[in-house]
């Protein structure tokens, strides 16, 4: 009975720190944009580029972070690779002229700012990070 | 003169990478638009245990002939419109020769995400990793499967002049996504690539140019299984090489040698699977060419089918470890051309490959992997051993350590 609630109590504190995991990580976009929301392939095409727009019209220009936790959490938790392997990824599309590499931003605040006065900017910043000026995208 | 204008221009490229490399990736402005610079490099080095590889003298100490660097600008203009251009240099042995090229240059309109065009000279899309393949710093191994991806034949395939239409759209009730790419034009090769250079060492002939109209497309499947796509690709080419024949063969001397394809295809199958830190590939590639040769006198058949299934996993951010199985056979013909009278060790090449990538950082590398093959398939179709460098005749089979560091930003 004390192995049962111990393996409830280690599943629970696991599941917390999952939700918790993801949770630290936010989507933002610029105001114009028309989604409310992005499914997790969508989000994982546009930070890939392998694709420009989202579903429902408008282009949409992925913003990243240089580095730091937050970046490595949202590629851990959305693109599923590190930060070499992604940045390789871009690279090959720069070198096959299929696209432009993003542009990338030293902080959160940057970011947020970006985003907020370009239009189709979409990135991801850390949730305490203040982001008036922009919209946060659910992830489903 | 040309060889030091040549060594000029890439001591020229390699200064603007190295700089750039200090500096990481550049960016300018024209007008309120960005420019992006990037560039990219590899140094390797090839020991073998007998036979020379790769026109290189590797079968002694070794050879470090084998560099190449990318320099590339680019520019979005606006979110539907991209155009860019990308110089590409290399020495490969006997290849190459240090001239540098227009590796691509074009511009990309992308009207909605199920239509796009892209318009100058464009990398073509053949299988997985063709527009890819002189991008080191994202492939496992040091050296494609030769099956599929020969290094010394790259110019055979890697752009043409002309224009693609290509796009992707998902597909209901979640069953993935499609992506297309149709492409025409017209394909050019370097003098300096592996047929014009094999066909000098065992017939005397010299081609001046070579290349002629292409079209073809791919069609690619993104699986409801998540990571796996599957596609195929079809290339049909015309080419004309034109040049000179000294009389090597017996057949009398050709001032104003040709020869001209009939049939020119190549028909590609792929699959790839990505998860997590696991990749796994495999590819079968058959080309098929008809051509007459000597101007006419006579004609030739190549039928070359080869495949690869191969896969990396990264153990840790610095370590990802590769390996592959590549086999490539040459099939007799009715004609002239490859003929059951050939040893079965000329007729095939069958590689087994084990890799290992360090990261160093974000932006180099260093690879080292082992080659061990049976046979060297140097039945007249060029596949990685040449007469040329090997006067003295082929072992049948050939072990190879390949050392390839590279940078890219």
């Amino acid at each position: 009975m004390k192995k049962l609630r111990f393996v409830i109590l280690l599943l629970a504190a696991a599941s917390i720190f999952a939700v918790h995991a993801q949770a630290q990580v936010i989507v933002i976009a610029n105001p114009g944009v028309k989604a409310t929301d992005i499914s997790k392939n969508d989000l994982r095409d546009v930070f890939t580029g392998a694709a420009t727009a989202l579903p429902g019209g408008g282009n949409v220009v992925p913003i990243l972070l240089k580095a730091g936790t937050v970046h490595e959490e949202f590629l851990q938790a959305y693109i599923g690779k590190n930060d070499t392997a992604y940045r390789a990824g871009w690279r090959s599309l720069v070198f096959s002229g299929q696209a432009s590499m993003p542009k990338s931003l030293d902080t959160d605040t940057a970011v947020v700012e970006f985003v907020a006065h370009n239009a189709g900017a979409i990135g991801y910043i850390g949730k305490s990070t203040a982001h008036e000026g922009v919209k946060v995208l659910a992830v489903r | 003169m040309r060889l030091a204008v040549r060594e000029l221009m890439a001591g020229a490229m390699l200064t603007a990478l190295t700089l750039s490399i200090g500096l990481h990736a550049q960016e300018f402005k024209v007008g309120s638009k960005t420019v992006q610079v990037h560039g990219f490099g590899t140094q390797g080095f090839v020991h073998t245990n007998d036979n020379n590889w790769l026109t290189m003298n590797t079968s002694n100490i070794g050879s470090g002939a084998f560099t190449d660097m990318g320099l590339n600008m680019g520019m979005q203009i606006t979110p539907k419109l991209h155009i860019g251009g990308q110089f590409y240099d290399r020495k490969l042995g006997k290849l190459g020769d240090w001239e540098p090229l227009m590796d691509w240059a074009m511009m990309d309109y992308r009207v909605k995400p199920w239509l796009g065009f892209r318009v100058g000279k464009v990398k073509t899309v053949l299988g997985l990793f063709t527009d890819t393949q002189d991008m080191d710093f994202a492939n496992t191994f040091a050296l494609m499967p030769q099956s599929v991806y020969p290094i010394d034949l790259r110019d055979a395939s890697i752009a043409h002049e002309g224009g693609d239409v290509y796009g992707k759209e998902k597909l209901p009730n979640k069953l993935g996504s499609i992506a297309y790419t149709a492409y025409g034009g017209r394909r050019a090769d370097n003098m300096h690539s592996g047929y014009p250079y094999l066909l000098t060492g065992i017939a005397g002939i010299t081609l001046t140019s070579y290349g002629g109209p292409v079209f073809g497309g791919d069609f690619r499947w993104n699986t409801p299984v998540r990571g796996l796509t599957v596609g195929m690709s079809r290339l049909n080419e015309m080419i004309t090489g034109k040049g000179s024949y000294n009389g090597q063969l017996g057949i009398p001397a050709q001032p104003n040698y040709q020869e001209n394809s009939q049939h020119d295809w190549t028909n590609q199958y792929y699959g790839k699977y990505v998860k997590d830190k696991l990749h796994l590939e495999s590819e079968y590639r058959r080309y098929y060419r008809d051509q007459t040769i000597f101007s006419g006198i006579t004609w030739v058949v190549t039928d070359v089918r080869g495949w690869y299934m191969g896969g990396g996993y990264t153990v840790d951010k610095w370590l990802e470890l590769g390996s592959y199985y590549s086999h490539y056979r040459i099939i007799p013909s009715g004609g002239p051309g490859i003929s059951d009278s050939y040893p079965d060790a000329q007729r095939h090449d069958f590689d087994k490959v084990v890799t290992a990538k360090f990261t160093v950082n974000k932006y180099t590398y260093l690879k080292v992997e082992g080659h061990f093959m049976d046979g060297n398939a140097t039945a007249l179709y060029p596949a990685g051993f040449y007469a040329n460098v090997n006067p003295n005749g082929f072992a049948d089979n050939t072990n190879a350590l390949v050392v390839r560091a590279g940078f890219s930003f």
